[in-house]
């Protein structure tokens, strides 16, 4: 059992600390930290001027969406960078469970996404003067928690299918988009039909967003808990869902000998 | 040779899945999101502006990312020694590929007019039909122009990816494609007033929904001709200072 966890902690830590061989401080703060509240800005004073619901709405929401960013991206890569950079042969020759392996590297790309998310939160609500009830911190803190973990496991989901499909960050890049609108982050659900609404409920952000606005609220942790369940329930969802098509596709790609074909 | 260069882009450009997918797609989504908003907002009477500012959004991705990463692309396919090789300037040589950045983001306008046609049924009934095309042609060509200034000056910029990544909303907010500028802190206004896209959105709104076109494109135009200049003599500069010092391949 301690191997299993030092093989999704220590794994997943190293595999995080691999992305820097790319990307630079500047670039995380920039494109992780900045441009989503740049985001959240857009939709508070598209909000406002329409009037379809409070700055409260606005701003929570998108900022528990801004976990997606760093969370289905990164989940993505988490396999599909594994590939570009010609190293994925080498993990799926290792004789511990790759399942362990990628699952475990969602939790640092999770961890991302909380402080991405928190940091939103707090900048944006002082920057455009949204009170929260210090009472709520704990609860929102967990109903982010939860967002970023259901997103890496989505973002694990599509990364999957990179290695059945070649262009897997045209997927991510679709899916991201689509979390903006089926999410109900930036319009109330009662103005989304039911189909989107029914896609929405079994997509991360959706649940969390929910709890957190009604948290900023004032509602207490109790009432907002089986939000908070629901979008641990996506997640674990999508978990099973990726450790499934990572286990199909890695066995086909070898029978096609496909592994490293780009 | 700008005409044949542009056209040899937007040829490459359109034969990526990858950028069609994302021209055509994302906008579509944005337009969704928008017409849902204006009708939750009580304003059903301005789906129109809703779709042709989510197509704009569009353009300005695909002028942002595409433009901004055209000198790095050109490294990455082994041709930027081949581009600087021509004898004729290389700003000259690289326009076409910022024009043709500003050409294929014409995808995403086409897409939420025919999306917003087809599922919402929003009219296109546009207060100068005329001038629409007009207007939408001129603003592509003033974000190609400025264009040109984003590719040479990301350039020298060593984290160029991060401030591109951060340039998407931001200029979407203050150019007011979907968000009046009306509605945001009034600091945002001189910084509006000398972007192009700003003059460019408000041409295209207008031709749209009425108002005097005109005047907005002319000053679009005006202010990517200044783009132009600049990015013209950035590109020169850069040129001779990465043939000086040997740094053209490097990344």
């Amino acid at each position: 059992m301690g191997a299993l966890l030092r093989l999704v902690g220590v794994g997943g830590v190293i595999a995080y600390r691999a992305l820097f061989n790319w990307t630079t401080p500047s670039i995380f703060v920039g494109t992780l930290l900045v441009g989503p509240l740049f985001q959240l800005f857009f939709f508070a004073y598209l909000g406002r001027e329409f009037g379809v619901a409070d700055d409260r709405f606005y701003i929570v929401g998108n900022a528990v969406l801004t976990a997606a960013l760093a969370c289905v991206y990164g989940g993505t890569m988490a396999v599909a960078n594994e590939r570009r950079f010609g190293t994925l042969g080498h993990v799926l020759l290792s004789p511990r469970s790759r399942t362990a392996i990628f699952l475990g590297r969602v939790l640092p790309y999770a961890g991302n996404g909380l402080l991405i998310a928190a940091s939103t939160l707090t900048v944006a609500a002082l920057l455009l003067g949204l009170r929260i009830p210090a009472t709520a911190l704990p609860g929102l803190l967990l109903a982010l928690a939860t967002a970023a973990l259901a997103c890496g496991f989505f973002g694990l989901t599509l990364g999957a299918l990179g290695l059945r499909f070649r262009d897997v960050f045209l997927i991510s890049n679709v899916a991201v988009a689509l979390l903006l609108l089926f999410t109900g982050v930036n319009v109330p659900a009662d103005s989304l039909p039911a189909g989107i609404r029914a896609v929405g409920a079994v997509l991360p952000i959706t649940h969390a967003a929910d709890a957190a606005r009604r948290l900023a609220g004032g509602a207490p942790l109790g009432d907002v808990l089986p939000a908070i369940g629901l979008e641990l329930a996506v997640g674990v969802g999508y978990a099973v869902l990726a450790a499934g098509l990572l286990t199909v596709f890695e066995a086909e790609s070898r029978r096609r000998a496909s592994l490293d074909t780009l | 040779m700008i005409a044949v260069g542009a056209l040899l882009h937007v040829k490459q450009l359109s034969r990526s899945p990858f950028e069609i997918a994302i021209a055509l797609f994302v906008p579509v989504v944005q337009a969704t999101l928008a017409v849902y908003l204006f009708r939750a907002g009580g304003e059903p009477d301005r789906l129109l502006e809703a779709a042709v500012g989510a197509g704009l959004m569009g353009v300005w991705s695909t002028v942002l990312f595409g433009s901004g990463g055209a000198i790095q692309n050109q490294r990455w396919q082994g041709t930027l020694e081949m581009i600087m090789l021509a004898p004729r300037s290389p700003a000259l040589v690289l326009l076409p590929v910022t024009l043709a950045t500003g050409i294929t983001g014409t995808y995403a306008m086409l897409a939420t007019l025919a999306w917003g046609r087809l599922l919402y049924g929003i009219p296109l009934d546009f207060a100068h039909p005329v001038a629409f095309p007009v207007a939408v042609a001129g603003c592509i060509a003033g974000l190609g122009m400025f264009g040109l200034l984003l590719a040479s000056g990301f350039v020298l910029l060593r984290h160029a990816n991060a401030l591109a990544n951060m340039l998407e909303y931001p200029i979407w907010l203050v150019s007011g494609m979907l968000v009046p500028v009306t509605a945001l802190p009034g600091w945002t206004g001189p910084v509006a007033a000398v972007l192009p896209t700003t003059w460019g959105a408000r041409a295209v709104h207008e031709a749209a929904s009425g108002g005097p076109v005109w005047p907005a494109l002319a000053v679009c135009l005006a202010i990517s001709l200044a783009c132009l200049a600049a990015g013209w003599a950035l590109m020169t500069y850069v040129e001779r200072r990465a043939r000086v010092t040997a740094t053209l391949a490097l990344a």
